[in-house]
Parts: structure tokens; sequence; C-alpha cells
């Protein structure tokens, strides 16, 4: 008797304390469930949250003030609603632009990189590598990255100064930006495998252009290296390759120096990364090179004339 | 996901009525497509573009139909004896401000008879550049907004004295600091209900001295103490007074080297 008592006596408390904890953890469940619903409705619209609250505001297309939806609710909205992101998801089917631009600090580098990033952002799959001719990354830069939501690799190396001259003075025999691109070959070279091919295109984007949006989908499908027109260059309207009836380039269209080997301004071809990563020793000619020869440094280790992709409708479109 | 561009309408937000002046140059197509870039960012943008040309020109009408962007395309010449360097008097009418004066014509027609919606009116200039913060900065704009403005008045930047207490107290300027709005044209924004309260209220033709375009405006809008300080009360700056290189065409001669009907 006393036997059993003892085993009543302990079995009863566990059967109170059973039930004291459900009820105090039972309104916390719905509590959390509550919370989760409510929070969890923008989150999904919002499709890539990668901080700024600004941003925050504008990725999710919906009305904001739409929480408390059910579950039902929260997939049909994430199913018939077009929600803006920037930049734009990521493809698995579209070839990345690596896009190279050098930049040096003056006062309106800010300006230029600024409205250069409000270009790229709408282009898919696009890889900015951005070089900056300095001793380090500057925080300007790093910061102005990271806050554009852009896939980005941030590279620096520093354009020698002429220490025969006072002031800030760079070595006047290379070319601006020359070393800062093939840094960016070299950096492409080494993580890259050329075996894996990811396919990828190269554009050499200097920040103080101008470029439409169409231009970036005309180099998408170059299998080697695609050339197009480029306004302002050349003192003309524009300089542009000639491409012949069977859509063949054949010679360029300037008046500055026509018989260089690629009489074409930096803004005006693309390469396949297979190709850079192929020609691994070909790069941008850093001294010696006469003006408006840059260019055919490095074009002629990658391509030659009869191999050249015209695009923007055969070069008739600038 | 779909990625749309520019991104929907939604029917909560103000909307942001952007007037720009333009005029044909080498350059222009460049510059409204840099900015059209910039603009299909920013949601419920309506852009109004103000030609100053005698019809509107199939290079601008091509542009903004092909963008996307919601817009209104206007068309407005200056003529000739008011046009910047003719006129032998020492103030004269600065460029643009015809076709600033026929965007905010439109705007008032346009809601003369319905009720207008929620916004702002930003005046933005072809060549200059502009952060998306930017936009979000001035969308709430009760009356008028102001913040800083790079690479004006011989500056790194000017920008709105702001006080503790958060009110507009004066102007951090070299020129001319005494002016009643020391501000650059890109340095404010109009809320839509009030251009529409003072319909008086335009920019000023002629006998305008240099730097008071933007006050012989705001003068009869508003009183300094009345501004809203934006950019984290004026210190930040999120639109520069970017200038473009015209470019050398030298080499296309007398005749024209180029093909006249490529358009650039």
């Amino acid at each position: 008797n006393e036997e059993l008592w003892v085993q009543s006596v302990l079995e009863m408390p566990k059967r109170r304390d059973i039930l004291a904890i459900v009820l105090i953890v039972l309104p916390w469940t719905l509590l959390i469930t509550v919370w989760h619903q409510s929070t969890i409705a923008p989150l999904l619209a919002v499709h890539k949250d990668d901080g700024g609250d600004s941003r925050r505001d504008l990725a999710a297309g919906l009305d904001s003030k739409e929480y408390c939806l059910s579950d039902r609710d929260i997939v049909e909205v994430v199913r018939t609603e077009y929600v803006y992101t920037r930049p734009p998801p990521w493809s698995d089917t579209l070839p990345t632009i690596h896009v190279i631009t050098p930049t040096y600090s003056r006062p309106v580098q800010k300006a230029e990189l600024t409205r250069l990033a409000n270009t790229l952002l709408h282009v898919p799959n696009l890889h900015w590598i951005l070089v900056e001719d300095s001793q380090r990354r500057t925080p300007l830069i790093t910061r102005l990255l990271r806050d554009t939501g852009l896939n980005y690799t941030h590279l620096n190396v520093e354009t020698p100064r002429n220490y025969k001259l006072r002031g800030d003075m760079r070595d006047p025999r290379i070319p601006r930006g020359t070393m800062q691109r093939n840094l960016a070959l070299r950096w492409l070279r080494e993580t890259f495998n050329k075996n894996n091919s990811q396919p990828g295109i190269v554009y050499f984007a200097d920040d103080d252009n101008t470029y439409s949006l169409e231009l970036f989908e005309e180099m998408r499908s170059t299998r080697k290296v695609s050339v197009w027109p480029v306004a302002f260059v050349g003192g003309l309207r524009y300089e542009s390759p000639k491409v012949n009836a069977a859509g063949k380039v054949y010679g360029w269209k300037t008046v500055f120096d026509p018989h260089r080997p690629f009489a074409i301004d930096m803004a005006g071809f693309a390469v396949n990364l297979r190709l850079i990563l192929q020609r691994s020793q070909a790069y941008f000619k850093l001294r010696g090179v006469k003006g408006g020869y840059q260019e055919s440094s490095l074009l002629r280790e990658l391509v030659t004339l009869n191999d050249l992709e015209p695009k923007a409708a055969n070069c008739t479109k600038v | 996901y779909v990625y749309s561009r520019p991104p929907p309408w939604s029917h909560t937000l103000p909307t942001i009525f952007v007037i720009t002046p333009t005029y044909t140059r080498p350059v222009q197509k460049a510059e409204l497509t840099r900015l059209a870039n910039t603009f299909l960012h920013v949601q419920n943008l309506h852009w109004v573009v103000v030609e100053d040309s005698p019809r509107r020109t199939n290079l601008v009408s091509n542009l903004l139909e092909k963008a996307g962007l919601n817009f209104t395309h206007l068309n407005v010449e200056t003529p000739k004896s008011l046009k910047v360097g003719l006129s032998w008097i020492p103030s004269h009418t600065p460029r643009g401000t015809l076709q600033r004066n026929l965007g905010l014509h439109w705007l008032r027609d346009s809601f003369s008879n319905t009720p207008p919606p929620e916004g702002v009116v930003y005046f933005a200039d072809d060549d200059n550049t502009y952060s998306l913060e930017l936009f979000e900065e001035m969308r709430y704009t009760r009356r008028v907004s102001v913040w800083p403005v790079a690479f004006v008045g011989g500056l790194r930047y000017e920008s709105p004295k702001v006080s503790p207490a958060g009110k507009v107290v004066g102007w951090k300027t070299v020129f001319d600091p005494n002016r009643p709005f020391a501000i650059d044209m890109a340095g404010f924004a109009i809320s839509i209900k009030l251009i529409l309260e003072k319909p008086q209220a335009s920019f000023k033709l002629e006998g305008v001295k240099g730097g008071y375009q933007e006050t012989s405006l705001l003068k009869d809008l508003v009183t300094m103490d009345g501004l809203e300080p934006k950019a984290a009360n004026c210190t930040k700056v999120l639109v520069w007074h970017t200038r473009t290189e015209r470019p050398t065409l030298v080499n296309e001669g007398k005749r024209g080297f180029t093909d006249p009907r490529v358009e650039v």
C-alpha cells in the first residue's frame, strides 16, 4: 500500500507538470507562429536581400503594408508578382560578361563610377572587375562596390610614377590603364581553369564612357573577338569596322591611321574568356606603344582580321 | 522571378516627376541614354523630357519609346533673341528655362481637373549624375526639400546650412551665399501639391542675375525655414553637377566622313 501510494504520488506531479508545461508553452508556440508568418511574407517577396534599407524597400515590388498572409497567399504572391531586383537574378544559361574597368582617384571618380554602376545593374550575369590605379584599395571604392549589390572583384595596382618629374605624374610612356587591365587579365587566368569552361566574355569599359544596355547583349554571343562602332573617337562622330556583304571585317573606317592592324577603340571589342585563357601570354604592351596601337598590341596575339565577328547590325549601329 | 525594367508601378508610392530640358548636340543621345539607365531603377518615376526645338525629334522620340520609362515628350524652342550669348545685356535667359516652365505648365494642365497624385517635381539636367538614393530622399517631400550638390559654385560641393534642430538656416557657398536660395537646380525638389497650389510660380525668363534662377522660382513657393533638409541633414552628397566634354569632330572635315544616317 505504501509503495502504491509512493508511486501514485510520484506520478501525479508528473501529470501536473506536463499540464503546466503545455499551458506555458502553448501561448509561446502560437505567438511564434504568428510572428513567423507576418515576417516571412515580405521576406519571400524580396529576392536577394543584401542589406541596405532603401534597396529592400525597392526590391519588394509588393505593397509593403501587406503582412499577415496565409501560407497559400504567400505562395501565390511569389508566383504571380513580378519582382524588381537589382541586379537581375543570375542565370545558369547566360555567359558571364566580365567587365574590366581601370579607375583612378580624382574628384569626379565617385560620380563616374556611380552612373556606370547604374547602367551595369541592369545587365544579367555581369561581373565587374574594378582595378584601381593606387597603392591600396581605397575605402571609397570598397564602399561603393559593396553598396551597388553588383557581382564584383576589387583589385589595384599602381602605375609607377615618373621620378624625374616632380608632382603626381605617372610614367607617360605607359598608356593609362594598361597595368590595371593587364592585372585583371592575369586575375582571370589565375581564377578560371581553361579546361573547365564557364562561358564568359571579357570587355574593357573605361569609367567615363557611356554604354547602352543593348551593347551587352550584342557582345554576349562572342565566339572569339567581336567588334562594333564607337562614337566620339578618332576625331569623328564614330569609328567603325568595315564589313563586307559576307559579314566579314575587312578594314577600318577611320581617318586616324586606318592601317593599324586593329584600328579600333578599347570600347569597341570584346573577347571570349576561353580565348583569353588559351592565349595566356597575351597582354597589352606596356611600353613602346605608339598612340592608337594599344588595342592592336593585345588583339594581334588573339585573333586575325578574318576571325572578327561584327556586331550591332553588321556595324551599322552605334 | 522576372526582372522588369522599370520596376512595376506602385499604387502607394509617391510619384517622382523628373523634368529634363534637352537640346540637340553630338552627345545628346549618350547623355539621355545613361540618364535613362539610371531612371530605369527608380520606382514610380515619370520622365518629362522637354526639347529645345521647333519639333519633337525622332532621336528623342525613339529613345523614349525604347527605354520603357513612363514619359511625356514636350518641346519648345528658345527664341534666338533669348539665347545665351546673343544678348549684350549682362543678365540673360539661362539655358533650359523655357523648357522647365513648359514642364511645370504641363503638370498644372494635367492635374487641373483630376486629383493630383502624391509626389514631387525634380529638375534633372541631362548631363548631371544622380545616385539612386537621391530619389528615395526626395520622394516624401512635403513642401520643398533640399540637399547638397557636388561640383557647383567652384566647390567640391555646395550645401544648405542645417541647424541642430534640423532647420535650414543658411547656405554653405562661396559664391553669393546671401542669395535667398543659394542652391543649384539639382539640389531641391518641390511637392506636386505646392506646384498646383501656386500656379503663378515659374522660373523668371529675363533679367535674372547669374545664380538667381533657382531663387526666381523658389521665392514664390517657400521660405527658408519651410525647407526640409534631406541626405542626412545635408551631410551626404547624392548628386553631382558633372559636365560633359565636347567631343572633337575635326576629322569629319567639310563634307563629313561618317554616314550621317547612322545616329550618334
